[in-house]
């Protein structure tokens, strides 16, 4: 008689941020092999997204995610522009560039905050969730909406920063820089939360590269891949960051990596300021989108987000398919939770930053 | 270290709570908020062109039968609050304020919208009715428009075809 049995854990679970269902084989405590399930979520998004013209689904892809809701539209605005050879004014990148890493911050702040809050301590979870607070109030400041800040257009960027808000936008980010140190800090030192993380949800590097990981997932395992450096889209290419590495291959590791890259978004949004030009931010407003097909990538605050489009000279797609970060890092899971204990398993899914509405859409 | 911890909490109980006193108090309203929509009946032309890029079609334009102008609807309920009409508005006819009151008794649900009459013009020759261009927009695609494209602008587009026509003809018999 074999001394294994089987727990569910999700698809509703305390801990979990999204539904999704583990069928988990124990011994004793120690996971032996794990089933996943997924369609929870599902909203037929990409059907959806067949029924509406090209302007719906700059919104209609914002509300894939809540938390990369500024790379979906961006992504598929990308994608569109290849497609219709649109060049996009050098002060939209700029743009591009300052929502996409004040939403990583903030992305990246909350996802930190969560791990904290599974671990059980909700007091290092609340003064997270504080300091995000300020980039919660940043968006809605600028951008109109804390969440859904929608800053992007076909051809460029929607909003545009005068002098009151570029100076707000860096006074933000200078009074964020001393909390996030010593927040880091507290993470990197306290003996309960390095008791809880350290040595936990071990990904070597081999296994990130076979099953294909990206994002802070496979950079807390020293695997040196971002998007934003190897193949530049919008102003990337003229900013000057390091791509943040980790070496623990285990749950802090990627919490590290997460709290590092805040400090180099911060300083791309800095240099963005000082180097942006001026003139339009957006180009011809209603372009012409001809018959054919491209892809588009780029680095989402879970990894690497692609988007295909086909269009056919109408003014819907005709195929819009979107492959997000959480669908490859899911499969990283299995090494991960392999001989983890039961009480780590909802630790371990946080540290990977699942999106399920994203993979399930 | 622990100690750390102390401090923040130390902070924390210094400082109060951090959330707003609301519904007793004010909350955090930003300027450029993007709460509920308004439109200015007078430099709208009519053109459709935010009822084009509604994501979640909340915006109606309904032409009346006598001719007179159209009717301009937009559901507050059915609203993103994306602000692409904004974006898109030739005129700036539309605007996303930054009031988001938005909270309503069921009862009121068919009463949450907004409701503008877009009168058309009625051309100078042969008072056919026709969208009107707001004086805002001449100025756009002018500078400083001549008083012979205003006039111009006055006309239906037959009366105009027929006054070029003339013009034209004037010029070869010249």
């Amino acid at each position: 008689m074999s001394n294994t049995y089987t727990i569910p854990v999700g698809p509703l679970h305390v801990a979990l941020e999204e539904p999704m269902y583990f069928q988990v084989d124990v011994k004793g405590e120690v996971v032996q092999s794990i089933e996943m399930f997924a369609g929870h979520a599902h909203r037929g998004m990409e059907s959806l997204a067949l029924e509406r013209n090209f302007f719906q689904n700059i919104v209609l892809t914002e509300r894939v995610c809540s938390l990369c809701s500024n790379n979906h539209p961006l992504t598929y605005c990308m994608a569109l522009e290849n497609i219709a050879k649109i060049q996009v004014p050098e002060r939209g990148q700029y743009l591009r560039v300052i929502a996409d890493e004040v939403k990583r911050i903030a992305s990246h702040m909350f996802n930190v905050g969560i791990g904290l809050h599974v671990i059980g301590f909700n007091t290092l979870f609340m003064h997270a969730m504080e300091v995000r607070e300020t980039m919660q109030d940043l968006k809605e400041s600028i951008w109109g909406n804390r969440m859904d800040i929608s800053a992007n257009t076909i051809g460029g960027a929607k909003y545009d920063l005068d002098d009151e808000l570029e100076a707000y936008l860096r006074k933000t980010l200078e009074e964020l820089k001393k909390p996030v140190e010593e927040f880091r800090h507290m993470y990197a030192t306290h003996p309960q939360v390095k008791a809880r993380t350290q040595g936990v949800g071990i990904l070597p590097p081999e296994a990130a590269v076979e099953y294909g990981l990206g994002g802070p997932v496979a950079r807390g395992s020293g695997i040196d891949n971002d998007v934003r450096k190897e193949t530049p889209y919008a102003a990337y290419d003229k900013l000057n960051f390091n791509v943040v590495l980790g070496e623990g291959c285990d749950v802090r590791s990627r919490a590290l990596v997460r709290l590092g890259e805040i400090f180099e978004s911060i300083s791309l949004i800095e240099q963005c300021l000082d180097q942006m030009p001026k003139g339009p931010i957006c180009c011809d407003p209603l372009p012409d989108i001809p018959a054919g097909q491209a892809v588009a990538r780029s680095e989402a605050p879970r990894g690497e987000l692609i988007y295909y489009m086909r269009t056919n000279g109408t003014m819907y797609p005709e195929r819009l398919k979107w492959r997000v970060p959480t669908y490859v890092n899911w499969e990283g899971l299995r090494v991960m939770l392999d001989k983890a204990k039961v009480a780590d398993i909802a630790l371990i899914v946080n540290s990977i930053d699942p999106c399920l509405s994203c993979t399930e859409r | 270290m622990v100690l750390s911890i102390f401090k923040v909490l130390w902070n924390n109980l210094k400082q109060g709570p951090s959330t707003d006193p609301f519904p007793f108090g004010e909350t955090f309203t930003p300027a450029r908020l993007r709460g509920k929509v308004t439109v200015d009946p007078e430099s709208c032309v009519g053109c459709g062109v935010c009822a084009t890029v509604c994501a979640g079609n909340a915006i109606k334009h309904v032409e009346r039968e006598d001719g007179s102008g159209k009717d301009f609807y937009v559901w507050h309920n059915t609203c993103t609050f994306c602000g692409l009409c904004q974006h898109y508005c030739p005129t700036d006819a539309i605007r996303l304020t930054n009031n988001w009151s938005t909270a309503h008794r069921n009862e009121d649900k068919y009463k949450m919208k907004e409701h503008e009459f877009i009168a058309y013009a009625r051309c100078s020759e042969c008072s056919q009715p026709m969208p009107h261009m707001p004086h805002a927009m001449l100025d756009h695609i002018y500078g400083t428009p001549t008083e012979e494209l205003e006039n111009i602008y006055s006309l239906c587009p037959e009366c105009r075809r027929q006054k070029a026509a003339q013009q034209f003809g004037a010029q070869i018999h010249d």
